[in-house]
């Protein structure tokens, strides 16, 4: 216990919050920025068991922001959870950290031995965030919502009994209406400010002390740091808060085959869900190269990969073999709720 | 949904097909030979007008035909059962993955040789071709497609049956792309098709129809309910391969679907196919960039493959699928016949049309890309 001596010190932790902390098994979702700045924080901080879950690689264009990644990872193109579950049992042996190179699908959660203590969101796209809020409601399990884009971030615990994300928002929201860190860049700064909002509440509700309550929001190149409060009870008709219903549970996921014979894999969202190429042309124009809008389809290239998105969704993906891969592409590049 | 992948499979099935596998799953339940009772006679006096069916579709006795999983079950036992070690085997650049992949296990195991014939100029396999390799290569076996499922090119199967007997070589016939279609009494020594293709039937069943007298020792052994007490499996025709309980219900849809097509008339079933492939192509060929892979006209079959050269196939398979329309892209498991093609790289769209179009869905077909 020597080790934590200055946290137990800290008054709302003590021996007692310090043994919880122990016994608590916690799940992030996604090991880029935010993902690796939680982690290390809660295996310094003797979180018991730490899952990492994540589809993707760590690439040269992470090292900005991603904390626990180094030149070496990116060389060799380890899988994130790998890389970051190498590191953290380095920072402390006595964290059982797994690592899961995986889609954080519904079977995924379903799959884990036991639901852990608390969820805490790292992920880059709504979709999995909703995945994360219905399963927690339906699993009675808390989670933290953080997301940052630009300068720009925020936060809210999602504790058990809601309100959930699904009641600020009844729907995701389309990742092109967002933004996100490739076509608007981010600061590592608004990623620190926001986890450590993140890892600040997730110790307390792993000690049992109450959280927040509140969206977190900042924009750290404008100074503002503010708590908006927020409604204590859920939202009327909410579905996912009044047990009525699991829209993203019952939702299929996505789909991504390896076209049979070639360096390619076909995604299709879970929904046929229209999507403006011109508008998508115009958010990727400046960040993409070989963009090309023919009648019928979009084309371009970026992180290696040419893609063609169809006006339903669907898109091929060429220079990519791995489902999972092609899949965190779509969700960076595309990204449909 | 317009269903353009007729050579993968055909859809919708005859009403008829879901009646008799309905019926085995209501009244029958059991299969032949496996008891005594009266549902076990039903099931016998199915599975034996099947049999005889598909005999008479081959031009073998009915014992001599065997149920399989399908036609890659089918290759698999009859190539097993016939090749010898160092043998040398004539084949086409034509042939599908389930000719392939069987021989190129085989070379490995048993020291084949392999001869593949490539297409001519004209994308067809000519018999004198076929002859002089025969000449050439002296093979013990020769097996080959009776039609491309790429091109649709198919090949004059009763004059290569012909050549080959008369130079000591067996043959084996994969009629897969052309039962149901076309004439398969060309005199092969083997016969095997899939039943879900052209012939209308369910997946999960195939048969192999074999010449009487030729040799076919069992190459998986089981229970066959005959011969009980024997601990040796019987390698008396049919029960030599068909060891395991059978694809009944699909016997007794495959029974419904030959039926529906002796019906309909085999000819009138590939004319009216290829009227739809002749329609189809005839469009495709005005728009730009487009470059259509056809055969021969004599003896094909309605399968269109086509390249297009500002998209790749996969992209034109997306722009049909969001139209409604089944078509399939890239290498159809042909893997030797696209470096003659010039396709290696990316494959093809294929549009292979079944006997049903209507005029709206050709028209639908034309203006989605």
């Amino acid at each position: 216990m020597d080790r934590y001596s200055r946290q137990i010190r800290v008054a709302g932790i003590g021996t007692a919050g310090q043994q919880r902390l122990r016994d608590a098994a916690v799940l992030l979702v996604g090991c880029g920025a935010l993902g690796t700045h939680a982690a290390d924080a809660l295996t310094r901080a003797g979180v018991g068991r730490l899952w990492l879950v994540d589809r993707d690689v760590v690439e040269w264009s992470n090292l900005q922001r991603q904390v626990l990644f180094t030149e070496a990872d990116a060389r060799a193109g380890l899988p994130k959870a790998v890389a970051a579950a190498a590191r953290l049992r380095e920072v402390n042996a006595a964290v059982e950290v797994a690592a899961h190179v995986a889609d954080c699908s519904l079977a995924f959660l379903d799959a884990l031995p036991a639901p852990p203590d608390l969820l805490l969101d790292g992920t880059d796209n709504f979709a999995t965030r909703y995945l994360l809020n219905d399963w927690c409601a339906r699993e009675r399990r808390p989670w933290i919502y953080a997301g940052a884009v630009g300068s720009e971030a925020a936060a809210m615990v999602v504790p058990v009994g809601g309100p959930c994300l699904r009641c600020l928002w009844p729907e995701p929201p389309a990742q092109s209406d967002v933004g996100n860190c490739e076509t608007a860049g981010i600061l590592a700064p608004a990623i620190a400010a926001v986890s450590a909002f993140q890892v600040a509440e997730a110790l307390k509700l792993l000690v049992g002390a109450e959280p927040t309550r509140g969206v977190f929001t900042c924009d750290v190149w404008r100074g503002s740091y503010q708590t908006l409060a927020l409604a204590r009870r859920p939202a009327a008709g909410c579905p996912t808060c009044s047990g009525t219903g699991y829209p993203a549970l019952s939702a299929p996921p996505a789909s991504a085959v390896t076209l049979c014979g070639r360096d390619a894999v076909q995604v299709d969202p879970p929904q046929r869900h229209p999507v403006d190429l011109d508008q998508l042309a115009r958010r990727l124009g400046p960040v993409v190269q070989k963009l090309d809008r023919t009648p019928h389809l979009l084309r371009f290239e970026v992180d290696g990969c040419r893609f063609s998105v169809f006006p339903g969704g669907r898109a091929l993906l060429f220079g990519v073999q791995d489902p999972l891969r092609a899949r965190a592409l779509y969700d960076r590049w595309i990204g449909l709720p | 949904m317009i269903h353009l992948d007729h050579a993968a499979t055909s859809f919708p099935k005859p009403a008829a097909v879901l009646a008799a596998m309905r019926r085995w799953f209501d009244e029958v339940g059991v299969s032949a030979d496996r008891g005594d009772g009266e549902r076990c006679l039903l099931a016998r006096r199915e599975v034996d007008a099947t049999r005889g069916r598909v005999a008479a579709l081959c031009g073998v006795p009915a014992h001599r035909v065997a149920f399989t999983s399908g036609a890659t079950e089918a290759l698999n036992l009859v190539l097993r059962a016939l090749l010898r070690p160092g043998d040398t085997v004539l084949t086409t650049a034509f042939e599908h993955s389930s000719v392939v992949r069987p021989l190129v296990a085989l070379r490995g195991e048993r020291r084949l040789r392999l001869e593949v014939l490539p297409p001519a100029a004209d994308g067809g396999l000519p018999v004198d071709a076929f002859a002089a390799a025969l000449a050439t290569h002296r093979p013990r076996l020769a097996v080959f497609t009776h039609a491309s499922n790429v091109t649709g090119a198919g090949l004059d199967a009763a004059a290569f049956c012909d050549r080959a007997r008369r130079a000591g070589c067996t043959t084996v016939l994969d009629a897969s792309q052309t039962a149901g279609l076309l004439d398969l009494r060309v005199g092969a020594d083997v016969v095997v098709a899939s039943g879900h293709k052209a012939l209308h039937g369910p997946p999960g069943i195939g048969f192999v129809a074999a010449r009487d007298g030729l040799e076919l020792p069992p190459q998986k052994q089981g229970g066959t309910g005959s011969s009980r007490a024997l601990d040796e499996h019987p390698t008396t025709w049919p029960q030599a391969f068909e060891a395991g309980t059978p694809n009944t219900p699909a016997i007794f849809g495959l029974g419904a679907a030959l039926a529906w097509v002796q019906q309909q008339s085999p000819a009138a079933l590939l004319a009216q196919s290829l009227r739809h492939v002749d329609a189809l192509a005839t469009g495709l060929a005005a728009r730009p960039g487009v470059r259509l892979l056809l055969p021969p006209r004599e003896r094909r079959v309605p399968v269109l493959s086509l390249v297009h050269e500002h998209y790749d196939p996969s992209e034109l398979g997306a722009l049909f699928a969001a139209a409604g329309i089944q078509v399939r892209t890239g290498f159809h498991c042909a893997p030797w016949l696209h470096a003659h093609l010039g396709t290696e790289r990316t494959g093809t769209v294929r549009l292979s049309p079944g006997p049903q179009l209507t005029a709206a869905d050709l028209a639908a077909v034309l203006a989605a890309c």
